[in-house]
């Protein structure tokens, strides 16, 4: 196999999901964010958003901090470290393919 | 694919201004700079309030009004409009003031200002007959004016009605010296004002145009 069918094979399947991408992409360029802005920026509907936070909550690459804003419920979403450092290998393999 | 990912990234960033509260941010710096400038002028040479402890109290009294604008009008809107309507989101220069695309404008802005005043500096020191000081404030008035440009085309660039807010803005400063042919740099507080008011203003519209096209959500939004 060449370097560069390596390099796609090797691509990390949890991110390259395109709803997953859009999200990494939008949580790799901020601090944190609550889940309101992610659904007005992909708009996904809740569901699909809600399934994909989980699966990468469970990959260890996003923090859900459920919270309040004075009464209303706030969820808070931030990459962890190692959904950056998943993030940044992953778009390293992707120049590195093409 | 590199472009896509770009505009994505650079999606939070724009978010900052969506509401106009960092262009309303704007005008009212200019029109604190613009007050306490006139205010300067206006004043007698022998007035109490431009030596030692007045002149310092006169400086304190348009300037923490104006910071205390600065960053209560961002915080406000954010946090009774912004969020609740479209999400909260905190950018990565979280806890410095002002934040984001802001601070960058802001630097560009006192950059060149720096270098005005310099350049202005130099001059005096060279020339003392010239009225430096008047043009050191028709040059904030490009600076300004630049600034509300270099703005709209760092963040809003696809936001046509802004443009012609600019073309306004230049317009209108042309117009505004015109109205006293031979005294330009003598109507510069007018130009300031109105430049001010018209940054100030688009941040107004951009809130109206925000509100206008979101609503709040249900409350079982997550």
């Amino acid at each position: 196999m060449n370097d560069q069918l390596r390099a796609i094979s090797e691509l990390d399947r949890v991110i390259h999901e395109p709803g997953r991408l859009m999200i990494f992409v939008l949580l790799g360029a901020v601090k944190e964010c609550d889940f309101l802005y992610l659904l007005h920026e992909t708009e996904m509907n809740k569901g699909n958003l809600s399934s994909h936070l989980s699966r990468l909550e469970e990959a260890g690459y996003v923090e859900i901090e459920k919270t309040y804003r004075g009464k209303v419920p706030q969820t808070i979403l931030r990459l962890t470290r190692a959904g950056r450092g998943a993030f940044d290998r992953y778009l390293k393999g992707l120049k590195a393919a093409f | 694919m590199k472009n896509e990912i770009q505009t994505l990234l650079g999606r939070p960033r724009r978010y900052n201004n969506i509401d106009g509260s960092c262009d309303m941010m704007f005008g009212v710096m200019v029109l604190g700079y613009t007050l306490l400038g006139y205010l300067e002028a206006v004043l007698p040479e022998n007035s109490v309030w431009r030596r030692g402890f007045g002149g310092m109290l006169l400086f304190l009294a348009v300037l923490v009004p104006m910071f205390g604008l600065m960053y209560w009008i961002p915080k406000v809107i954010k946090k009774r409009v912004t969020w609740p309507r479209t999400g909260y989101v905190v950018l990565h220069t979280d806890g410095a003031f002002p934040s984001g695309p802001a601070r960058k404008s802001l630097w560009a802005i006192m950059g060149v200002t720096a270098v005005i005043a310099a350049g202005l500096a130099v001059l005096v020191g060279l020339d003392r007959g010239h009225d430096w000081i008047s043009l050191m404030w028709m040059g904030n008035v490009v600076v300004f004016v630049a600034g509300y440009g270099y703005w709209t085309w760092f963040l809003e660039r696809g936001r046509l009605w802004r443009w012609v807010v600019l073309l306004l803005m230049v317009l209108g400063v042309l117009a505004i010296g015109l109205i006293s042919p031979g005294n330009f740099v003598g109507m510069r507080w007018v130009m300031l004002l109105f430049v001010g008011l018209a940054w100030l203003g688009s941040g107004v519209a951009s809130l109206c145009l925000y509100i206008r096209h979101n609503h709040l959500p249900a409350p079982e939004a997550e």
